[in-house]
């Protein structure tokens, strides 16, 4: 099977269109395969370990125009690029990487944007290895990958952070206006994506948070040492020009239902509410101070600000010896912050190995040179505390890996006997969130899966309810920011079908 | 926008704020309540809903002065606006008929018991209101509270502690003598809420004690407010704030509560030092 055999009907023809004009065959014709090849993979500048965790500001520093046009010269512009297949929005990659290296940032950025609308957020956060970067042609050659997501980062940084609003802004006046009114429940990448599409359709938008900051997960799970929050406002700003409008400090189910805004004039309905119900252990000691969700932890130090108390109201605790449970993106954000906050030792504890931890490559190492503890293949059993409730250290359990469970990874099995103590003052449990169940659950009808995920038709997110659609991780638990904004998309063009059939 | 329509100190420590929240007013259902956001630097906090205006499109907040947040929220003067309101949050306790409630209040929980009153009494059930204060000069809104109760009685701290009477034989005292009594409901400080806890178990009637765990998202996001109950641990926010006393781990409770309590020590007396920068 081919590569290109996973695109969208008419894709292939786009890209190969793109592929064919002159100043594609020009770049190609001005530097050979063979001299492509022999350029290493261009590293991404960081801060050094010893001086990132005494602080809060973003570990990655970016390419430099210059790094930037050399990484993208490493791309072969092939003629089936793999790179397209494996993004779940199925950006133009050649194309935006090849306007780099012809120096055209402007026309980069806008071509990412054809699809794209949170570049930069994409650039720090997709779980590029697993999906463009995998697909490269030139691992197939043995060799380190285009640095898609470092190049994506570079253009939308470019050009956003200096002008402040967001470059390419294609809001296109000649956009004819449509009457409908539609809410967006939810104001993270699934529900920004959503929204941003159907305002470039014309539509009035407006996108309803809970919280007083947009952004949902990207404001208060990411920390700002991976997504700086200028770059999530500059996106924001972005996305307001569309027109869209976004009503913070709104919690629909509560301040008013989805019936209220029916009666307001909504006619359709984007549900992007999030996996915003925190998962704990249900394990002795649970409810010691000193026991966090990680979401609380989170959202205590990245929407609040927590981290800079007292300057900022809202306290975050402060440990000696930390430890977090699980092994995602989360739970590195979490044991990374716990050592920014001053931890001595700030440790993993995870239940499979190495090889099963769902977290991004790239956060893992740099974890890692922070000097974060990996303990893998064990689990905590209880929390110990003392007579003020207060924690003061876990059992865990070692585990074995067996046969393969439900998800396709070996499940663990717990060793008998293999129980052991240690001290923590801070543990938090990152083991994983379900769908917020607050508006869903006052939907009758709609129909709900084994989790509390709502059920969505895969094509077009439509949920059981006419009018009602869903996407990101109310639909699919714990995911990626870069598949809420595919489910976005695909909810935006069934919504603007739905309209017009209506 | 929520802007502060009427600010006052009601008694000493007690403060209510008139704010514009039209949409929470018009959702808004006895026995819950919002979160605020003092400013910009500032933390969320829960706070009761002791009353709104779905014609002005106000809401009524009645709050003790107590730890940076709320000494910000009482310094604000009409016109002035808070960062943000949301609500309205928690369940609206479910009441059981028939029989008389007795609504038994102290602190900021006389104004928060205020809207049950008023609906239980619009619904045609006797209302019994016990405000428990300091002493008399604590006392509040009891002209408000007159149109919706059958009784109003009150406890006051010095008395108690004067007269060496037991908190349980007082209570028992104002169920005595009105025996119709089939539902307590508690609002008010931990202190009063375990005591009227303590002083009712067993007495063969229901007790809805309203939490005031810590919060920071208030839509069951974090689970900072997790209590246990029977149990099993519930999310406050989006459970409660209402639960059977009885069923309660007090200990966990008043733990838990003070999980912050030295932050909550620095966070007012940097408060304070720039209170004081602002008036040298």
């Amino acid at each position: 099977m081919s590569r290109t055999d996973r695109l969208e009907p008419g894709q292939a023809e786009r890209l190969l269109r793109e592929r064919e004009k002159d100043w594609r065959k020009a770049l190609r014709r001005e530097l050979p395969i063979q001299k492509r090849m022999a350029i290493e993979r261009q590293p991404m500048p960081e801060q050094e370990p010893g001086v990132r965790v005494r602080n809060f500001k973003e570990v990655n520093l970016g390419y430099t125009l210059e790094l930037a046009r050399v990484e993208a010269r490493r791309c072969l512009d092939c003629g089936q690029p793999g790179c397209v297949a494996g993004c779940p929005v199925a950006i133009d990659i050649p194309t935006f990487i090849k306007y780099i290296e012809a120096g055209e940032l402007e026309k980069a950025l806008e071509k990412i944007r054809e699809t794209n609308g949170l570049p930069a957020i994409c650039g720090r956060v997709c779980p590029q290895e697993v999906q463009c970067e995998k697909d490269c042609n030139l691992v197939r050659a043995g060799k380190a990958p285009v640095a898609i997501g470092h190049l994506e980062r570079f253009v939308a940084d470019y050009l956003c952070l200096r002008e402040g609003t967001g470059a390419g802004i294609s809001a296109s006046p000649e956009v004819t206006r449509r009457p409908e009114k539609i809410a967006v429940v939810g104001s993270g990448p699934g529900g920004l994506t959503a929204a941003a599409d159907l305002a470039r359709l014309g539509y009035r938008v407006t996108v309803f948070e809970a919280l007083h900051l947009p952004g949902g997960v990207l404001a208060y799970g990411i920390p700002e040492f991976r997504l700086p929050r200028e770059i999530l406002q500059s996106e924001i700003n972005f996305i307001k020009a569309l027109g869209v409008e976004i009503k913070t400090n709104f919690i629909v189910g509560r301040t008013a239902s989805l019936e209220d805004l029916r009666q307001d004039g909504y006619r359709a309905f984007f549900l992007g509410t999030g996996a915003g119900l925190p998962s704990f252990m249900n394990i002795p000691g649970e409810n010691l101070l000193g026991v966090y969700s990680a979401n609380e932890y989170l959202t205590r130090v990245n929407l609040m600000k927590g981290f800079r108390f007292p300057e900022f109201d809202t306290p975050v605790p402060r440990a000696r010896r930390a430890a977090v449970i699980g092994g995602g993106n989360v739970a590195m954000d979490a044991v990374r912050t716990a050592l920014r906050l001053g931890a001595e030792q700030a440790t993993i504890f995870y239940r499979r190995s190495r090889a099963e931890m769902p977290a991004r490559v790239e956060e893992v190492k740099h974890a890692e040179e922070e000097g974060i503890v990996f303990n893998f293949l064990t689990v905590p059993v209880r929390f110990l505390g003392n007579d003020r409730g207060q924690l003061q250290g876990m059992v865990l359990q070692r585990l074995a890996l067996g046969e393969p469970d439900s998800s396709g990874r070996p499940r663990p099995v717990p060793i008998p006997g293999s129980e052991f103590e240690v001290e923590v003052d801070l543990a938090v449990v990152a083991i994983g969130q379900s769908p917020n169940p607050l508006l869903i659950k006052q939907l009758p009808g709609l129909k709900l899966g084994r989790w509390g995920n709502v059920e969505v038709d895969s094509q077009t997110m439509a949920t059981s309810l006419p009018g009602i659609y869903a996407g990101g991780d109310a639909v699919r638990g714990g995911a990626t920011v870069i598949l809420a904004m595919g489910d976005g998309r695909r909810a935006a063009r069934a919504i603007d079908e739905f309209l017009r059939r209506e | 926008m929520n802007r502060v329509v009427l600010s006052e100190r009601l008694v000493p420590n007690l403060y209510r704020l008139v704010l514009e929240a039209p949409e929470v007013a018009a959702s808004a259902r006895a026995g819950q309540f919002v979160m605020v956001i003092p400013d910009g630097r500032g933390e969320r906090i829960p706070i009761n809903l002791a009353d709104w205006d779905t014609e002005r499109g106000t809401v009524d907040l009645v709050f003790l002065n107590l730890g940076a947040s709320t000494r910000k929220l009482a310094a604000l003067k009409p016109g002035e606006a808070v960062e943000g309101l949301a609500g309205p949050l928690g369940r609206a306790p479910e009441i059981p008929g028939p029989g008389a409630v007795l609504l038994a209040g102290g602190c900021y929980g006389i104004g928060g018991l205020y809207p049950l009153a008023r609906v239980l009494k619009q619904a045609g059930r006797r209302v019994i209101f016990l405000a428990e204060a300091r002493s008399p000069a604590y006392l509040y809104w009891e002209e408000k509270i007159k149109k919706y109760a059958d009784d109003i009685l009150t406890l006051f701290r010095e008395d108690c502690l004067g007269s060496g009477q037991d908190f349980k034989e007082l209570v028992g005292g104002v169920i005595s003598k009105h025996p119709d009594i089939a539902l307590v409901m508690v609002m008010g400080c931990s202190y009063l809420l375990f005591k009227f806890s303590e002083a009712t178990t067993g007495s063969g009637f229901k007790t809805l004690v309203s939490l005031n765990p810590i919060m920071v998202d208030g839509t069951g996001m974090c689970g900072a407010c997790r209590v246990s109950v029977g149990g099993r641990t519930y999310f406050a926010c989006v459970d409660g704030p209402w639960f059977e006393a009885g069923d309660l781990d007090w200990q966990e409770y008043f733990n838990r509560r003070k999980a912050f309590l030295s932050q909550e020590e620095q966070a007012l007396a940097r408060l304070d030092r720039e209170f004081w920068k602002r008036t040298e």
